[in-house]
């Protein structure tokens, strides 16, 4: 097959703060074929979206040095080299670029024609007004409804959805020989991921260009790629057609990306991790099944009635409104069990979590905590149970006081709610715990920026076992994280509740995950809950109509697809 | 929007009285007696005790409140004491047929009316503040686009390096250094005057405070504006247009500009209620009669009528300009909405 | 790219090394910057100099009249001094026509002894010199020991009423964001009136009113400066405090120190202060710049310092007149190191402002 581009021993570096060199792309070389899609697949700090934006040159000029002997084949010339005018012409010409964030990526002050309409007017011959009309046919072409109208609106106006469907119009508004699509789904809900997958697989046929899609997620990488390209720490370790890649993955790293991910048609007792593949000689990857449910006989700790919460929003002169976040959630935990929580952004999902443990103030309904209203009890009262429901948030920079040090952070609620004798045994028990979610004991002396995302994770469990809940929200606490790690703090999630008996009310986006990790699964769409059930039994054998869509949405990877064939 | 503006003046209320409590409180409060204020010129006892009773500090202080805030209410125009006629002063000229105006709050110092003096003094004011304001903006705007783009640079540093050095000077240094040499030593401008004739005042007295002004002024707009430049040039929509192939000078002068408009809105808008006060510096030094001038004037003689007319009005002309912002927020940016 | 960068400086960092916190890591920064350090250099040596200035260290007689009037700066000494050369030349005795008025004046006979005394005082009076390393005012007052007197009053306003101005603002601006709610509305209310009177109108009403209180007349001077100031400028540090504290109160670190059950108290000065306080530090250090300037003027206009007190703005405020005969330096000594120390102050503000911000780790 012929390439389009052909990307060659390609070395970036970048300059940090107070001198020190950073390399980020370590010798890269892959090819993109004509009428292909290539994925370029790796965790953050890869390297994967610093090479892609090396093929355009849109890399930070005052940091990023592109080695000399580095090289990026198109159509004869090499784009490291060429003059920044021809360069020009190239950028949203031949090649084009979509974003992660359509919101932050779009110009606020300009209306989305105006910003399609100007990139026909810089590389086509167009005038004003034919650019202005072939832009309506474009946004009507990437299924925006009503595009006249749409061409008004500004970007503010619309749904992330929309928005990066904008992108999309703009993007291929040139009939581009490349699109480059830099994780254009992972800030969009699932469904909203589905489509706009489609349709760029649709307009890659229908135009006949070539797709760079650089993701972080193999299962996305299943459905719209011929080519995977799987990148680590700036350098390639493996690379070839989409079937080889995930019938007979050779790299170890490859192994283990395609199975730390949890998916929604097994349930192993542990996820494997990336050191069960890159140790020396290969642990058994685990295959027995866990079971999962509620059964009648659980005793249930915590038990939700008719909870609802609605906000106020200020309206005209002196009114205000009242907008439902969760109107009437019910729903009961069982002892040592797992509730999922799932539902699209918006679905009221994590508000639930913060209203039972009085994180919000709830407008009605009862949270029963062994017997007892936790709504109704006063400040004072509620003391005693504060300690018993912990949650770990969902983004490990910002839930741990950056001016505090993890023993710090860890002695905080012991000293609070009087556990332990005297300092010296909290730090004792700090010193145990943070040893139990696998971090070392120094730990105890160092700041929260010194640590990795998931490192910093356990610290924020850590803080919760200090006070040893009952039932721990975890709220989107793994989303943030790569695949990876993701999986070492599932395993330990469980590990724990194993050991602690602890209940869990697990919120996320990710249905595979609510899958893999829950005995019970809530489904809520804009603040009502849609279907409770056993996740055995809501996986299998939706009840409802929404329900079905989203479990429609989820990206199958390459198993389903080649059963499906 | 018309429910939006109806909103906003409501919302003025209680902050106008919140200005009216301040100033009643600094001048009647801590400000104490203005017979004690005055008494340096005025020895006699019964003398001093007629004008307290004239200005109603013999009052309590609920009911000299009273009499201020009906003075603020129909602007400094009337005041209480002449409304109800304490002293018979206007029933005696109704009686001789004559016409009897309610009378007008009077300087201390001078015994003229203060709504008068205060008009007549903000011609001069914005004679000089208003071609600094527009000059001083566009120039800003201008050269911070061009220090901008050369961002990074040797020529950025050292301009920027120019504009704190600039910055640290004195305004005093500058007015007594430039007025000595353009005016006295080299005659290029005329050392001070005024006639009142406007043409006259902007082409011969005007020039010189107001390229003063400009030039103390934009050292620190252009570090300001810079650095609104510089975070926009930052956003993520700026990659979205080099990646579309717009030129960097055309990302700067349409995408970056248009949406760094929003903040230098935000900061003229909030410069602008200073023009009224102008300059009092420059008004002292070329004795220009404006409104900076009378207010320095006043707080050197504690003619407190003149301050606290000028206090207020200034107050109410700021919250009437905020709210014109507001509402110029409207055509910058569409991502406003008037709730 | 932003987010790549980050990435890669976190994956870049070293992660067993014993742990510097965020300030020790700002100063590691901060004395990378080579023109922050110079800038820091020059405000301390001006806070040893105002330091030296109190305690009589330095500029201890700097009221000593020990030149002719307007001294010729050392480097010009050839140059003419009407001024200076007419007041020597003036002997005050020779000018009193002598009358005897032993007969009415009981104290006459002592007249004699008085003058003798005189003579000797006289003779041990060093004469006033001619020129003077930097010039001498009217007074014959070496300027260079008058600007160092002038700094410690100009810098001592500045720092004093720009550290109360920050706690003013800072308090404020704390309760307002992280309560919210009524009290936040009330002092939104407050932040308003102050704000809505334009910032000069209200100093100079403050001056108007502090100044002629009879009630304040004893506090006059210095102090007034400070409270005036500090009472006016606190307005921008509450607005910023206020937008961090309402930033922060919604991040998941203080929802989880509310999880664990920390006070109101707890969150709002252990939990978040420490997260904001670089803004206050850099609002602080802008402010002392912003309040010498202001002071300068006030002093100058005859509102600030008293006039038997001597600070960079009642320097100007001779000099000026002073400029026209011709005697150039005693506004170049004031306007010069003030220059010098604000340029270093916003300067170092800059640096620490770079040096602090959260943003580049």
């Amino acid at each position: 097959m012929e390439n389009l581009i052909s990307v060659q021993n390609l070395n970036v570096k970048f300059r940090l703060d107070g001198g020190k060199i950073f390399e980020a792309v370590k010798g890269v070389s892959f090819d993109i074929p004509k009428n292909s899609t290539v994925a370029l697949v790796g965790e953050s700090g890869s390297g994967k979206s610093v090479s892609a934006m090396s093929i355009i040159r849109l890399l930070p000029k005052e940091q990023a040095i592109v080695s000399p002997d580095s090289q990026v084949l198109f159509e004869g010339r090499n784009l490291l080299t060429v003059p920044e005018s021809d360069m020009r012409a190239i950028r949203g010409g031949a090649i084009s670029v979509i974003f992660q964030e359509p919101m932050t990526s779009l110009n606020p002050v300009f209306t989305c024609g105006e910003q399609i309409a100007e990139m026909l007017r810089l590389h086509t011959s167009l005038t004003s007004k034919q650019a202005w009309a072939r832009a309506e046919e474009l946004l009507n072409e990437v299924g925006i409804p009503n595009p006249h109208l749409r061409m008004r609106s500004y970007p503010h106006e619309m749904s992330g959805g929309q928005q990066q469907r904008v992108m999309i119009a703009m993007a291929i508004a040139c009939e581009p020989k490349l699109l480059i699509a830099d994780e254009p789904t992972t800030a969009l809900d699932v469904t909203i991921q589905k489509q706009i997958l489609d349709l760029i697989a649709a307009l890659q046929e229908k135009h006949h260009m070539s797709v760079l899609f650089i993701t972080h997620d193999l299962a996305v990488v299943g459905e719209i790629a011929n080519h995977v390209v799987v990148m680590q720490s700036g350098e390639i370790q493996e690379k070839g057609v989409v079937k080889d890649i995930f019938e007979r993955p050779q790299h170890p790293y490859t192994k283990a990306l395609l199975s730390c991910r949890p998916n929604v048609e097994s349930r192993p007792m542990r996820l494997p991790v990336i050191e069960d593949f890159m140790g020396e000689g290969l642990k058994p990857v685990h295959t027995e099944q866990r079971l999962r449910g509620f059964k009648p006989e659980d005793n249930f700790i915590l038990e939700v009635k008719n909870l609802s919460k609605h906000f106020k929003l200020k309206d005209g002169l002196f009114k205000t409104r009242d907008v439902p976040a969760v109107a009437s959630a019910s729903f009961k935990l069982a002892k040592g069990k797992t509730l999922g929580l799932v539902g699209e952004s918006g679905s009221g999902k994590t508000t639930v979590g913060l209203t039972l443990m009085r994180l919000h103030d709830a407008t009605g309904g009862e949270v029963l905590f062994d017997g007892v209203d936790l709504l109704k009890l006063s400040e004072r009262d509620f003391m005693k149970y504060k300690r018993r429901i912990q949650i770990v948030f969902q983004n490990p920079y910002a839930s741990l006081n950056p001016r505090f040090t993890v023993g710090q952070i860890l002695i905080e609620p012991m000293k609070i709610h009087g556990i332990g004798k005297n300092d010296d045994e909290r730090v004792a028990m700090a010193m145990a715990l943070l040893k139990r979610v696998g971090m070392p004991e120094v730990s105890f002396y160092k700041y929260p920026h010194e640590f990795s995302g998931g490192q910093r994770q356990r610290v924020a469990i850590a803080r919760c076992l200090t006070m040893k809940p009952d039932v721990l929200i975890c709220d989107e606490s793994v989303s943030a994280l790569d695949v990876s790690v993701q999986a070492q703090v599932l395993n330990l999630l469980q590990d724990l509740q194993d050991e602690y008996q602890m209940s869990y009310i697990f919120i996320s986006h990710d249905l595979a995950v609510v899958k893999y990790i829950s005995d019970q699964v809530m489904v809520m769409s804009e603040g009502n809950v849609i279907e409770v059930a056993n996740a055995d039994d809501i996986y299998l054998n939706p009840q409802q109509e929404y329900t079905r869509k989203l479990l429609g949405s989820i990206p199958k990877g390459w198993h389903a697809e080649k059963a499906a064939a | 929007m018309l429910a939006y503006v109806i909103r906003r003046l409501w919302q003025m209320i209680p902050t106008l009285a919140g200005v009216m409590l301040l100033i009643f409180f600094l001048f009647n409060w801590v400000g104490g007696d203005p017979a004690l204020v005055l008494s340096g010129k005025i020895t006699n006892k019964e003398q001093i005790e007629n004008i307290r009773k004239q200005l109603g500090v013999d009052q309590p202080y609920y009911k000299q409140l009273g009499y201020f805030a009906f003075e603020v209410a129909n602007g400094f125009t009337c005041t209480y004491r002449s409304y109800v006629d304490a002293d018979g002063a206007r029933a005696k000229l109704r009686a001789e047929g004559k016409p009897a105006p309610c009378q007008a709050v009077r300087s201390w110092a001078t015994n003229e009316e203060v709504p008068k003096i205060l008009v007549t003094r903000i011609g001069p004011t914005l004679t000089i503040m208003l071609p600094v304001l527009v000059l001083e903006t566009i120039l800003g705007v201008i050269l911070a686009i061009g220090v901008a783009y050369v961002r990074g640079t040797l020529t950025d540093r050292m301009i920027m390096m120019v504009c704190t050095v600039a910055m640290s000077i004195s305004f005093l240094v500058y007015i007594i250094v430039a007025q000595y040499y353009f005016g006295f030593k080299w005659g290029m401008f005329p050392v001070q005057g005024w006639t009142g004739n406007f043409w006259k005042d902007l082409t011969t007295y005007a020039p010189l405070p107001i390229m003063l002004a400009i030039f103390v002024g934009l050292a620190p707009a252009l570090r300001l504006y810079r650095s609104f430049f510089l975070d926009e040039i930052n956003h993520d929509y700026v990659r979205t247009a080099r990646a579309k192939g717009v030129a960097e000078k055309v990302v700067m002068l349409k995408h970056v500009l248009r949406n760094a408009m929003i903040p230098i809105l935000t900061n003229v808008g909030i410069a602008l209620p200073g023009i009224f006060v102008g300059s009092f510096l420059l008004e002292t030094f070329f004795s220009i009669p404006g409104l900076g001038r009378e207010i320095l004037v006043a707080v050197n003689r504690s003619d407190f009528p003149v301050i606290k007319a000028a206090t207020v009005y200034l107050a109410m002309i700021t919250m009437i300009i905020n709210l014109l912002v507001d509402v110029m927020y409207k055509v910058v940016d569409p991502r406003v909405t008037f709730k | 790219m932003s987010a790549v960068m980050t990435e890669a400086a976190s994956t870049a960092a070293p992660l067993h090394q014993p742990s510097p916190g965020l300030w020790t890591l700002a100063w590691r920064r901060l004395k990378r910057d080579r023109v922050g350090m110079v800038a820091l250099v020059i405000v301390v040596f001006f806070l040893l100099l105002m330091a030296g200035s109190y305690t009589g260290l330095v500029a201890k007689n700097w009221s000593k009249e020990v030149g002719v009037s307007y001294a010729n700066p050392s480097f010009m000494a050839g140059a003419e001094n009407l001024e200076g050369s007419k007041s020597a030349a003036a002997d005050p005795q020779a000018n009193v026509p002598y009358v005897d008025l032993s007969d009415i004046d009981p104290l006459a006979p002592r007249y004699k002894e008085w003058e003798e005394r005189t003579a000797k005082i006289k003779i041990t009076e060093t004469p006033r010199a001619e020129t003077l390393p930097f010039g001498g005012d009217k007074w014959g007052r070496d300027v260079i020991l008058k600007a160092v007197k002038g700094a410690e009053t100009s810098i001592f306003v500045g720092l004093v009423a720009a550290f109360l101005a920050t706690v003013i603002g800072t308090v404020l601006g704390a309760l307002s964001g992280y309560l919210g709610g009524r009290i936040g509305d009330a002092l939104e209310w407050f932040y308003n009136v102050f704000t809505s009177i334009p910032y000069i109108l209200l100093i100079l009403a403050f001056a108007a009113v502090f100044g002629s209180s009879p009630a304040l007349a004893e506090y006059k001077g210095v102090g007034m400066v400070v409270a005036i100031l500090a009472l006016t400028g606190w307005t921008g540090i509450y607005r910023l405090v206020r937008a961090e504290y309402i930033k922060h109160a919604s991040r998941e670190y203080v929802k989880a120190a509310q999880a664990i059950g920390a006070s109101h108290q707890r969150r709002m000065f252990v939990h978040i202060l420490p997260n904001v306080s670089h803004v206050c530090l850099v609002q602080l250090s802008q402010h002392v710049v912003q309040f010498i300037k202001a002071e300068v003027i006030l002093s100058f206009l005859g509102l600030g310092v008293p006039v038997d007190s001597v600070s960079w703005g009642t320097m100007l405020a001779e000099a000026q007149a002073e400029l026209v005969i011709g005697k150039w330096w005693q506004l170049a000594a004031a306007g010069l190191s003030m220059a010098v120390l604000v340029t270093a102050f916003s300067m170092l503000t800059d640096s620490l402002r770079d040096a602090l911000d959260p943003k580049i780790k």
